[in-house]
């Protein structure tokens, strides 16, 4: 074994392939005439182009802007037809070799609106790289875009638009219910500190009405304490106290200062204004009910008048 | 296999026998005013919670639950009240600028227009206060009713106090007890902003000359802390600190004629306390009609810039309002 090992590390077998001569990524070669041992001629142009084809089995590294100056060329695959794509990301894809070297070439390179055609040649045999190309160029403008991607700008244009349109609208609704919600709201005032004073001064004026009220009340009632309403001599001294109520009542003159004083006579004839409000008697103060304390009350329009100042 | 109902033993309860309402009041033998408190359009929900409030505060003699719908306009309403015995119509209505409340007297009565300018609801006013007070009997019985301010005779305002002194039914200062005058309205006219202020209270009685801390005891009933005393007249002796409300109560105070509640006996001296309920209103006058909203137009406010018209019109006023009183 060692043998043979050194055999074949030691020289060429001249009958069997070159060994150990496999290049790049071992991948099958065509099957080139072996020749005969003369020598090939190699001009400047096919060196040229050996050295680029050498050059691409090491692609990847970024030589894709070494070929810018190159005439871009636009691929026929459909993959690559994107829609805003600057030219230059579609011409370094190709790969322009000299027109003089015809062997590989396997492709027809059509017309396309925006870009000069030129024949290329498309190495199909190590398989293109353009694509690979143009991907990556893609990938790495994806990666300082946003969300939608760059492909599908359009699409965020219009999704940027409406969502501007959604705010405005938002905001133009949110105005209009505030307006609405103020106008609803209107008046309504919720009792705050500063009001205090006010409100004293009121609760002070209510107050004085009901202590007067309850005064008069005292007064009538517990002068009354001691008697039976029916017991008929208590019932004499019953009327006769409210006679001279009612009629003290009508003696005084409706008077504005005084806070409680229309409630005071809370019976309804001893009220200033008992027979306004029908406006059917028109001498109200020549007559006078005559104040009975179980009858029922109808108004009387002929009455006993009684006339005491 | 047999299912057993679950049969629950209720106890008998005797229905409590609701007392029909009087419809004539045995004192002054008038009929007992009743009211009706609706809105004539759709109202907000605040309107609506003050449409509330105000049904609340016209309790006893008015109808608690009155519903409305959209298409009942006024006649309906009049129609009801024939029967029933309303005597009265609050309405609620509201324009683009403010909130408008109607006074009205079935069946023809006049109509008074206020329009509200600030209002506040009850729950307003019981969330600004530090300890709300409603006892259970506050709505059993009618309020008071204090008009203030009133008295420069002019003849729309005399028409207010009419309106409002017969809205709420009368008492007899002779047999009314004490202890049912729980609540008061108060109705105060300010000259300078012709606006009336409008307020509802509760009635407090407190009797006053007693320490503080014996009258939280006996209002209270919760058992003292005599951990620091000695002995118990100690309790009753001790010179607490008096609140600042206590000089108010001065002027406030009244000697009873009867007990009230519990505490306030008769002849002893009590205070009156008084704490806001209820709703909350700044009204103005604008409009005084002869009919149930309709009707020849007794009194208007005109607006600034004329102020002769404005007295042209009061003295029309003054003449038709005169004219009729003759009738």
């Amino acid at each position: 074994m060692a043998e043979e090992l050194q055999m074949q590390e030691a020289g060429h077998d001249p009958r069997k392939r070159k060994i150990g001569l496999k290049k790049g990524k071992g991948r099958k070669k065509m099957k080139v005439f072996q020749g005969s041992g003369q020598k090939v001629k190699m001009d400047g142009k096919t060196k040229k182009l050996f050295r680029k084809k050498a050059r691409d089995y090491n692609s990847d590294d970024s030589d894709d802007d070494d070929d810018i100056d190159e005439k871009p060329v636009k691929f026929e695959k459909k993959q690559l037809q994107i829609e805003n794509k600057e030219d230059d990301e579609k011409s370094s894809d190709e790969e322009i070799e000299d027109d003089d070297d015809n062997d590989d070439v396997g492709n027809d390179v059509s017309d396309n609106e925006d870009e000069i055609t030129e024949h290329g040649i498309m190495k199909f045999s190590e398989g293109s790289t353009s694509f690979k190309k143009a991907f990556k160029k893609i990938v790495k403008r994806t990666g300082t875009d946003d969300v939608l991607g760059p492909v599908l700008s359009a699409y965020k244009n219009l999704v940027v638009k409406k969502l501007a349109e959604e705010a405005t609208e938002k905001k133009v609704k949110g105005d209009a219910k505030k307006e609405k919600t103020l106008l609803r709201e209107k008046g309504h005032v919720k009792p705050d500190a500063f009001s205090v004073s006010h409100e004293k001064l009121l609760i002070g004026v209510a107050t004085k009405g009901v202590v007067k009220l309850f005064n008069a009340v005292n007064k009538a009632q517990s002068s009354q304490k001691g008697l039976n309403p029916l017991r008929s001599k208590d019932a004499k001294v019953i009327q006769k106290r409210r006679k001279e109520a009612f009629f003290s009542e009508l003696g005084k003159p409706p008077s504005g200062a005084s806070a409680g004083d229309e409630e005071g006579p809370a019976w309804a004839p001893l009220r200033d204004n008992y027979m306004l409000t029908t406006s059917k008697l028109k001498d109200w103060d020549k007559t006078a009910d005559e104040p009975e304390a179980t009858d029922d009350f109808g108004r009387h329009e002929d009455t006993s008048s009684e006339d005491d100042e | 296999m047999a299912r057993f109902r679950n049969k629950k033993k209720v106890a008998f309860v005797k229905p409590a026998k609701k007392q029909p309402q009087q419809n004539v009041d045995h004192v002054t033998g008038d009929k007992i005013p009743r009211s009706f408190v609706f809105s004539r359009l759709k109202l907000p929900a605040t309107l609506k919670q003050l449409q509330a409030d105000l049904r609340k505060m016209m309790l006893p003699y008015t109808a608690l639950n009155l519903k409305e719908k959209k298409r009942n306009n006024l006649k309906d309403f009049l129609n009801v009240a024939g029967p029933m015995g309303v005597t009265h119509f609050l309405m609620l209505s509201k324009t683009g600028t403010s909130p408008y409340l109607r006074v009205a007297r079935t069946p023809q009565g006049p109509t008074l227009t206020f329009k509200i300018q600030e209002y506040s609801l009850a729950v307003d006013i019981a969330n600004s206060q530090l300890r709300p007070r409603v006892p259970k009997d506050l709505f059993k019985n009618s309020p008071l009713i204090v008009l203030s301010g009133f008295g420069t005779g002019e003849q729309h305002l005399k028409l207010t106090t009419i309106m409002f002194q017969n809205i709420f039914p009368a008492i007899d200062i002779n047999t009314v007890k004490l202890s049912s005058c729980q609540r008061i309205v108060l109705l105060n006219y300010n000259k300078e902003t012709k606006l009336i202020d409008f307020r509802h209270y509760s009635i407090r009685l407190q009797p006053v000359g007693v320490s503080r801390r014996i009258r939280k005891f006996v209002q209270s009933h919760k058992v003292p802390d005599l951990r620091s005393l000695e002995d118990v007249s100690d309790f009753i002796t001790k010179a607490g600190y008096g609140s600042e409300s206590e000089g108010d109560e001065e002027a406030a105070t009244v000697s009873l004629a009867s007990d009230v509640g519990r505490v306030n006996k008769a002849s002893t001296k009590s205070a009156v306390k008084l704490q806001e309920i209820g709703p909350r209103m700044t009204l103005d006058l604008i409009k005084i009609e002869d009919g149930l909203c309709a009707g020849t137009v007794i009194f208007v406010i005109s607006f600034a810039g004329n102020g002769d018209q404005k007295k042209e019109q009061e003295e029309e006023s003054k003449a038709s309002e005169d004219d009729m009183m003759d009738d």
